[in-house]
Formats: C-alpha cells, structure tokens, sequence
C-alpha cells in the first residue's frame, strides 16, 4: 500500500521538498547574515557602555522579513494541495473503485493513505518552524515580541499542530464533499476560521491573564517577551478613561480628563514635568496593564498544540466513520 | 422460427448440461433491496448463481445492474435483504476481497498512471497476482505499458483494466459493461478468455451488458432485471425451455392467460403471437407452439416492463 500511495503522490513530494528546499536556503543565507549584523550592533553597544535597547534596528531584508511573516499560511498549503485531494480527486476518478477492489481493506488503505499524509504534513510545518525560529531568534532577543499574535503562529511548536491540522481538515472535507475543488474552498475558509476563533478568542484564556496597576509617571514594563492584551489608565474615581484618537496624552492620560494647571504638559516643547499641583493631580490616575508573563510562552504553545492535534484528531476520527461506513 | 411441439410441458433442468442447483452458490441472495434516499435503486432482489456459470445481467438502463454489482462486490452496504457471496456476506477483509473482481463501468484506474505500474501496484495489494499475464496480454494487444494510462484510448484501457482483473486470479469476477469500449473482435477475444478461465474451473462471472448476441454466445446464466426488480433468473436452457411462443388465430386469448404467464402479446389482423411462460401443457389446438430465442425472450421481458399496459395490447392496426 505504501508503494501505490508513494507512487500517486511522489510529484506532490518532489514538489513540496522543492518548495522546502527553496525556503531553507534562503532562511539559512540571510538568517546567517542577520545573526552577524546582531552581534556586530551588540558588540557595538558593548563599547559604548549602555544601550540595553537596539531599538530601531531591523535586521534582515524587507522580502525575507516578508517572507518569513507569510509563513502564517504555510500549513494551509499542505491541506489544500495534499490534503483536500487525497480522498476527493480518487473519488471523482473513481479510482477508490480500484483500490477498494483490490485485496486490501479500505481501513488499511486508511491508515496508510492518511498515516503518510499526516507525516509529511508534520515535516512540513516542522521544517518551516525550525527555520523561521532560528532566523527569528535575534529579532526575537532584541523585539521581545515572539508571544505577540502573529509571531507566536510561526515560531516553535504550533506550525507542526496547524499542518497537522490543515491535512486533517483536507482530507477530511475532502472525503465529505468527494470533490476537489469545494473541499479546497472548504479547507481554506475551515483553516483561516478556526485559525482565527482560536488566535483571538481563545488563546487569551488559557490562563488569566495578570493585571498590573502603575503610577502612570513611573510607568511600568514586565520583563521579558511577554504579551500585553490590555492597557489604559484608571481615573480618580476608579473608572477606565475613554482614550479618544484626536486627544493629545500625557502617560497614557488623556488631555481633557486633567485639569487645567496641566495644560503646560501639551504646549511645551520637548519633555515638560509637571508642575506640583499638576503632579498631584495626577497621581491620581493609574495606568494598568494586562499581560500574559513571558515565561508562559511554552505553556501556551503547549495548549495551542494541543487543541489542534484534538481537532486535527477528531477530523480524522470523522473521515474514518464516513469512509468505513459509507457505500464507496 | 420453426413450430415444433403443439403440446409441451414444463421442462425442468436439462440433464447432460450444469448440474443445475446441485453446485453450490457462487451468489445467492435473498429479498436484497437498496434505497438510495427516496430512490429505490434495488428491490426484493432474490437470485441464485452457481458456481461456474458465466451469468448474463441484462436490463434497461437504471434497472439497478450496477448496484446488484456493487452490492455483491461489498462497495455498497444493502438496505434490507441477505447477500451471500463465496459463502459469505460481503466484508471487507483481504480473504473475502481477493476472491473478487469487480470491474466497474467507469474503467476506473489511475489515469497519470501506467500499465506497468498498475501491475506493480497490483502485486503489493493481492496475495495471488499474475503480473506476467496482464504483460504478456497487453503486449501481445500491442497496448504500450509505460505509457500513462489516460493517453491509451478508451478501448486499450478497457483492455488494461480487463487484464488486472483477470491478473487477480478472483472465483468471483463482476464485471459491468466490460465491453462496451471493446471493438466486435476484441469483445469475441475477450468474451472467449473469459469462457476459457471459468472452462478451467473456479472461476463465476456475472456480467451486464446491453449486447445480448455477445452474451448469449458465452453465458449459460441470465439474470434480467427491470425496474429495480427481478424478472427473470436461472440457467438459460431452462429458461428457453420454459418459455414458448404461441402463434394462432385472432381470437380471445383470455383463456390462455388465465392458465399461462403471457409476457408479451402481438396481434395482427390474421394472428396473434404470444410469448408466454407455460405452467403446463398448451392445450388449444389452434395454436401453433414453437422455441423462443434469448434475444426475444429478452426483448419481450424488457417491452413488458416498459408499459404493461400497452405490451399487452400491442395491436398492429388493419391498416398497417
């Protein structure tokens, strides 16, 4: 069985190793280039004695930059293309006709078809991860951003988890609708839902987020890469200010909500402080900041995973009911 | 057609041919229906194949042949009734699927594929594969084996399908209208091949086609179906032999019917033809009995089903 599904699918491989081979070497290029250019800036700030921050330093080309982002959709890939036709383009041929009749039972057939499928969904969104991580990891020591939505979906664990998922969900729609191209369109708008529902409403719930209230002049920073969700500032009587797009800020509190003796904090040129009665007026504010702790990141990659695999798992679960039950 | 007999009587198995009911069962099935939804594709479907026959299906389009097919392939499940197939109800384990062949209409195989990796394939998937043979056929059909097999015509795909089937080694093979893509020598090539791989023993075959010269030539088995129902099954002498036309005088043939099954009735201005099942001997004088070929016993079934109604008032008009 395995030589019959190598044989069907052998072009599909050739072309997604290309693809992976293509990708590989120009992570390893420019990613070799950006970790030079990240030493020789920390090296640079070593001499001068002090800048903890590398601020505006970008590091690596716009395109790889590019790149590397878009990776968000590569998962989906391997469920259009390898997933989605898997059960359908053999129903629409009718050639599970021919190897339904052969001396091999259809749950075999299954699992070797399906077990193949999901591995090489796995090496897929694997060998992706391995190498957007490691390109990543200087921005990542110098942004602190990688537990931001967006950069989180392609670092690490979870990429295996949403190739998992995106073959599943293929060969799953694939098996339902027996045809190629509404089981493609269903794979797509199924992956970028699900994808989302999960990205948005659910990850921010894995564990309750911590809420910390700060003087707002002295401002407040948790350490490490941590993801904020929430911020805003807390007025006098315990209430969250409105933060109006046309009103000028002065830490996080708007221009109206402050008395008059502070109007010198908004006209002024450069960094104004306070004058006293303004000071004390302002100690009345309290900004608040809602995150999610850096060291939570492998907790929540580890959730993010596993509600994927469960998916990709109950899907699969679906496909084996449909093809096992169902007349051919 | 030459009267013969005025008087005959039911005649039961022939000796000298099949030994009739006594082999045991390639198929047997029992009150086998199948709904598709609201559809019904298959009803109260009862048959009998012995082993060693070479059944012919027949039946109009949408009779319900290819579901018999695949309801005894085990591709599709029954909606009520029994199913015996080898001794057992259809299932999906490597025994009971290595003893069938079942060839659908569609010719399905792998159409980027070749040949010789559809041989190849075969060999991994079968515990009895003869991959030489489907070689040695289809060179001797000079049908290239590396060429993918949706660049052959429909006719050398057949014949490639045709010679993995057989390569199966099956007791069983089921074939749906395997020579319909066939040109008339291929058809006499490949009906012969058939005939010689069940000469050689072990080996049942049902197939369906609408061609009934072809199938009477190799087949000893009918089934017909019509409108999702059976309207005839067994050993074609048998069914010759029970079956007679009748030529007489116009005149009431009410009497005829009562005692008879009349299929099928013509009449002329000077004569009315009956076909007519015989429950006993034809005791009217007036009429002329004489033998019933397999094409217009099948073209009778097949006219009766179209419209009952209007098959038994088939009259040419005077004028005619």
């Amino acid at each position: 069985m395995t030589w019959l599904v190598w044989r069907q699918h052998r072009i599909q491989f050739y072309v997604g190793a290309a693809l992976l081979a293509a990708f590989a070497i120009l992570i390893v290029i420019t990613g070799v280039q950006v970790a030079d250019q990240f030493r020789s800036a920390q090296a640079a700030c070593a001499m001068h004695q002090g800048c903890r921050h590398l601020g505006g330093l970008f590091m690596g080309s716009h395109i790889v930059g590019f790149l590397v982002i878009s990776t968000l959709g590569a998962p989906v890939l391997v469920g259009l293309f390898w997933g989605a036709p898997l059960v359908a383009a053999e129903a629409e041929a009718g050639t599970t006709q021919f190897a339904w009749m052969q001396s091999v039972t259809r749950r075999h057939w299954l699992v070797v078809k399906i077990g193949w499928m999901l591995v090489a969904a796995a090496i897929w969104g694997g060998v992706i991860s391995v190498l957007v991580t490691w390109w990543s990891s200087p921005n990542n020591a110098e942004q602190l951003n990688q537990f931001n939505p967006g950069r989180f979906d392609i670092m690490d664990l979870v990429p295996v988890a949403y190739s998992l998922f995106a073959m599943a969900l293929g060969i799953a729609a694939g098996a339902l609708l027996r045809r190629v191209l509404p089981a493609m369109a269903v794979t797509l708008a199924g992956f970028i839902g699900v994808r989302a529902v999960v990205a948005l409403w659910l990850r921010p719930h894995y564990m309750s987020a911590v809420t910390v209230f700060y003087k707002v002049t002295s401002g407040f920073t948790p350490p490490g890469a941590f993801w904020q969700i929430a911020q805003g500032v807390v007025g006098p009587n315990g209430q969250v200010l409105p933060q109006p797009n046309n009103t000028p800020l002065f830490d996080g509190v708007p221009q109206t909500a402050l008395p008059a003796s502070c109007s010198s904090l908004f006209n002024g040129p450069g960094n104004p402080s306070p004058t006293a009665s303004c000071a004390q007026a302002l100690s009345h504010f309290r900004g608040f900041l809602t995150y999610q702790p850096a060291d939570r990141f492998w907790t929540f990659q580890g959730i993010e995973t596993g509600i994927f695999l469960a998916i990709a798992f109950a899907l699969i679960a679906v496909t084996a009911v449909v093809l096992l039950r169902r007349d051919a | 057609m030459t009267p013969t007999e005025n008087v005959l009587g039911p005649v039961g198995p022939r000796p000298g041919g099949h030994g009739g009911s006594s082999d045991p069962a390639a198929v047997r099935t029992s009150g086998l229906t199948k709904h598709y939804g609201r559809v019904t594709a298959l009803s109260d479907c009862t048959i009998n194949v012995p082993e060693g026959r070479i059944s012919a299906l027949i039946g109009p389009n949408g009779a319900g042949k290819t579901t018999l097919l695949r309801l005894l392939a085990g591709l599709a499940r029954p909606t009520s009734g029994q199913v015996t197939v080898n001794g057992v109800t259809p299932h999906q384990d490597p025994a009971f699927l290595a003893d069938i062949g079942y060839l659908a209409q569609e010719i399905p195989l792998y159409r980027r594929l070749t040949a010789e990796d559809h041989i190849r394939a075969g060999a991994h998937l079968n515990p009895r594969w003869d991959g030489e043979s489907v070689r040695e056929r289809l060179t001797g059909l000079k049908i290239p084996l590396n060429r993918a097999v949706g660049k052959l015509s429909g006719g050398q795909r057949a014949q490639v399908a045709l010679a993995l089937i057989l390569a199966k080694r099956p007791r069983l093979l089921l074939l749906d209208e395997p020579v319909a893509a066939l040109d008339p020598l291929a058809r006499k090539n490949f009906l012969g091949l058939l005939a010689d791989g069940v000469a050689a023993g072990g080996l049942t075959v049902i197939l369906s086609s609408h061609l009934v010269a072809d199938l009477e030539r190799v087949s000893d088995h009918l089934i017909m179906l019509a409108a999702s129902r059976v309207q005839l099954c067994g050993e074609i002498d048998d069914l010759l032999a029970e079956h007679r036309i009748l030529v007489g005088p116009r005149k009431d043939t009410t009497a005829l019917e009562r005692s008879h099954r009349v299929v099928q009735v013509t009449r002329t201005p000077r004569q009315t033809t009956l076909l007519a099942r015989l429950n006993g001997p034809v005791i009217d004088p007036a009429f002329q009995v004489s033998e019933v070929g397999l094409e217009e016993l099948v073209l009778a079934y097949l006219g009766e089903d179209a419209s009952p109604t209007l098959a038994h008032l088939n009259t040419v008009g005077e004028d005619q």
